[in-house]
């Protein structure tokens, strides 16, 4: 009896565990399966990041080959506008140089405008020496004056002179020729007070006119420098 | 040398410059009339509105007797010489010097001609952009005549009627070193405060 159960045992081991190999074995299949399926969704999605990486890998090549081509240009660029740049500086610095010449420059021709105005004293004085000379003038037309009243005196004593002559008869005939010759000699010399006078009058004005004219001129000398001297100044600000 | 319409310019500008200048109240009448060459400083018109006027003959300048002020004008090209015949006799006095105890009758017509000389110095700035101006000094009239000698290129004289019964006479003389041709346009109103500027 015993034996029976033990074998009845034993064949119920053997049958369950022949059944738990099979459905292990089925239960091992479908879960090799679904590894599969999985592993191959797994190999498509790695294949199309591949795929993806590839194409970005070659975006990325060809922008890199772009960005290589542009700092060689970018390069070239500033060689050249370090070119650019040092020929300004240098024209800069030529410039300035100028600049300051063309400053100094207007500053001596102000200067020398400025020093210039001075012969306004010059005129100024030429024109006072005028004074002196028309002092003379008047001095030689007093004296002329004089001489005329001489002359005038000597009219009417050659006059009287004469005619005491005529009463003296043939007596005063030498007398008369005497008197006669100092009327004519008055005559003359009264004509040549009045010429004189003529001439000392057009001395006056010769004299007068001409020195107005060195002042007036001195005049406009000085404000034609003026002038310079201001246009002088207004360029040195310019420039400063 | 001097063109025609550039006489007519410094007359022009003379008139302007006398009647701004010379009367010595704003409305008193000042009546210019050129004088011929060749006549005496009065004769001509100017002489028959005097009689009109019941002036007497002493009333107008007798060249060449008594002194005038001269002024001149520099260019580069030429000067311009003002002469002003003042008579001294009373009514010319009274006219001018009026309350001036200060100042001599040479001195006032003496500033009076620098003013008019000044401002016709002025108007020619306009036209000729380097010119001076001298001081008056005062001359013999009997030394007018003689302005002939400086060879003018433009030589004019006038009668000048101020007031009632004052005459004065003025000489205008021009020598060119070059043609002058300018036409002035004298219309611009007259500005007032530019007396000081003058000296």
């Amino acid at each position: 009896m015993t034996q029976s159960y033990l074998v009845a045992a034993l064949m119920g081991s053997v049958v369950t565990a022949i059944v738990a190999y099979f459905l292990h074995r089925f239960y091992a299949a479908q879960a090799t399966t679904r590894i599969r399926v999985e592993a191959h969704a797994r190999t498509d999605a790695l294949a199309q990041t591949q795929a993806r990486r590839t194409e970005e890998t070659g975006q990325e090549e060809q922008a890199k080959q772009e960005l290589e081509s542009a700092i060689v240009d970018l390069r070239d660029d500033l060689a050249r506008q370090i070119a650019t740049t040092d020929e300004i500086r240098v024209a800069l610095k030529t410039a300035v140089e100028e600049k300051d010449q063309w400053t100094q420059q207007a500053r001596q021709i102000a200067d020398e405008a400025s020093r210039l105005k001075s012969l306004a004293a010059t005129f100024e004085r030429w024109h006072e020496q005028m004074i002196s000379l028309m002092t003379q003038n008047q001095d030689m037309h007093a004296k002329n004056h004089e001489l005329s009243a001489i002359v005038r005196h000597v009219v009417i004593v050659s006059l009287n002179a004469s005619i005491e002559a005529a009463r003296a008869g043939p007596a005063g005939r030498g007398f008369a020729v005497v008197a006669s010759e100092v009327r004519e000699l008055a005559a003359r010399s009264e004509e040549l007070s009045k010429s004189y006078r003529n001439s000392l009058h057009r001395n006056d004005l010769t004299t007068t006119t001409t020195f107005q004219d060195i002042q007036a001129g001195g005049k406009m000398i000085t404000a034609s420098l003026g002038s310079v001297e201001a246009l002088a100044n207004q360029l040195q600000s310019k420039l400063h | 040398m001097i063109s025609s319409q550039a006489k007519d310019s410094i007359e022009r500008i003379f008139y302007k410059a006398a009647q701004a200048r010379l009367p010595m109240a704003p409305g008193d009448v000042c009546d210019i009339v050129p004088i011929k060459p060749g006549s005496v400083a009065g004769k001509g018109a100017i002489e028959a509105r005097a009689k009109d006027g019941g002036a007497t003959q002493a009333g107008r300048p007798q060249a060449p007797t008594g002194q005038v002020v001269v002024l001149t004008i520099s260019g580069i090209l030429f000067r311009l010489m003002l002469l002003l015949h003042f008579n001294e006799d009373d009514s010319t006095r009274d006219y001018f010097v009026k309350d001036d105890a200060q100042s001599t009758f040479g001195e006032i017509v003496a500033e009076i001609s620098n003013l008019c000389c000044g401002a016709m110095n002025q108007e020619l700035l306009r036209y000729f952009p380097d010119l001076g101006m001298s001081t008056p000094y005062m001359l013999s009239a009997q030394c007018v005549p003689h302005l002939e000698n400086l060879k003018p290129s433009y030589l004019s004289s006038y009668a000048i009627q101020l007031g009632d019964s004052v005459y004065v006479a003025a000489t205008l003389c021009v020598c060119a070193a070059a043609p002058i041709d300018f036409v002035a346009d004298v219309s611009a109103v007259e500005e007032s405060s530019g007396e000081l500027e003058l000296f």
